[in-house]
């Protein structure tokens, strides 16, 4: 599996969580929480879902934190089981339906995410295209170029998850690199600011 | 003609491409500035800032993890299990069936003396089943905002099975799953899939009579 930097618990933490030591358990969750919120966000725009997802992630962790052998870091277990929760919601017409409840929340809007005074002008503006570009895919779509061009999962790994063949997220890859290459050619103010339906 | 926008992301992520392509992007100063732009994006992506978490409640998810291993987790559990029960042995009916019937012969007078050879999928068709499933759940409506609180469980459940096994298939890489284990964990995965589009399709059933 692929490197997930961000995310530093020294192995006794671990163990103490495992024997269900509560500040053991806090100080993982004060560990992970902004690396796996950061990435859940990247994969589900909405800020209400992704907080939910986020909450689940840290209940799935403690509830099963005895399955965690000790092969492997110790972050990318938990990213994988927060990955795991993002793409099963993407891919349930059961939380697809929530989009409509939740569709008179401004924050569900895909928004701009940065923080532009902690960045210099130019790097904040390029950045805050490729957020906007990256929230107008498709949500599926968005998952595969994030996992994989910045999370580094492989094509292989992105089609098992996804219940599906390394073939179609190599399409979705080539698709969302394609379209996003037109969204950052236009200009930010040309672009709808009425909700993506498609996005989640 | 310019390299197609998948070769290029081959060639940005150090993927095998054909020679002819290659020795074309190297030459050709249009394709050379796109998978330059390609792999400057993925800089760009990897270099966003992190999104800071909102201030959840710490003790809540401590307190929820436990309250949903004792109590609620048993009973939607128990509720699964039945559900599962019910649809393997369907499955495992059906599935025997139709080899039965493949292995008759055109007559059907079967003489069916010698005991039947244990039938073992392959990995790739368990994975195929599990996509037709996925595909045909995708198919299915929408669940509705109100539903009966045992089948909201059952479905919770199977959903939750399956994220376990989605986790443990891609946690481990191939080469550390034997093929046996890869086997029973997708064997598993298309049971549950089934299990999942039959309950949700006796719900979207209920609703239309």
């Amino acid at each position: 599996m692929s490197h997930f930097q961000g995310i530093e618990v020294a192995a006794e933490v671990v163990r103490a969580a495992q024997a269900g030591e509560p500040r053991a358990h806090e100080a993982i969750y004060r560990a992970c929480r902004r690396p796996i919120y950061t990435l859940i966000r990247r994969l589900v725009v909405r800020t209400a879902i992704a907080d939910e997802l986020f909450q689940e992630t840290f209940v799935e962790v403690l509830r099963n934190i005895g399955a965690y052998t000790g092969e492997g870091a110790f972050g990318g277990w938990v990213r994988s089981i927060a990955v795991s929760k993002c793409l099963m919601y993407l891919r349930s017409p059961w939380h697809r339906s929530l989009l409509y409840l939740d569709s008179d929340d401004e924050s569900t809007a895909p928004v701009v995410l940065l923080d532009g005074a902690s960045h210099p002008d130019a790097q904040a503006l390029a950045s805050a295209d490729v957020e906007r570009a990256l929230a107008m895919l498709p949500a599926l779509t968005r998952s595969v170029v994030w996992l994989h061009d910045v999370e580094g999962y492989t094509h292989a790994e992105i089609g098992r998850l996804l219940g599906r063949t390394a073939s179609f997220s190599k399409s979705q890859l080539a698709r969302a690199h394609a379209r996003m290459r037109e969204l950052l050619e236009q200009p930010a103010g040309s672009t709808s600011c009425t909700h993506v339906s498609s996005t989640c | 003609m310019h390299a197609r926008i998948e070769h290029l992301l081959s060639i940005r992520d150090d993927e095998p491409v054909a020679a002819e392509v290659a020795e074309h992007v190297r030459e050709c100063p249009i394709c050379s500035a796109e998978l330059q732009r390609l792999g400057a994006l993925r800089e760009e992506m990897r270099a966003l800032p992190p999104i800071d978490s909102p201030e959840i409640d710490w003790e809540r998810i401590r307190e929820t993890a436990p309250e949903r291993n004792h109590g609620i987790r048993l009973r939607k559990l128990g509720l699964a299990a039945a559900a599962v029960a019910a649809v393997t042995l369907t499955v495992i009916t059906v599935v025997a069936g139709h080899f039965d019937r493949r292995r008759a012969p055109a007559s059907g007078l079967a003489k069916v003396e010698a005991p039947l050879p244990q039938i073992v999928p392959r990995v790739a068709e368990l994975v195929a089943q599990s996509q037709q499933l996925e595909e045909l759940l995708q198919k299915l409506p929408e669940r509705p905002r109100i539903e009966r609180v045992s089948t909201a469980a059952t479905l919770d459940t199977i959903e939750q099975r399956i994220q376990w096994l989605d986790f443990q298939l891609s946690n481990a890489p191939e080469t550390d799953l034997t093929e046996e284990q890869s086997r029973q964990l997708w064997r598993e995965r298309v049971e549950l899939m089934d299990s999942l589009v039959k309950v949700r399709y006796a719900e979207a059933g209920a609703l239309w009579f």
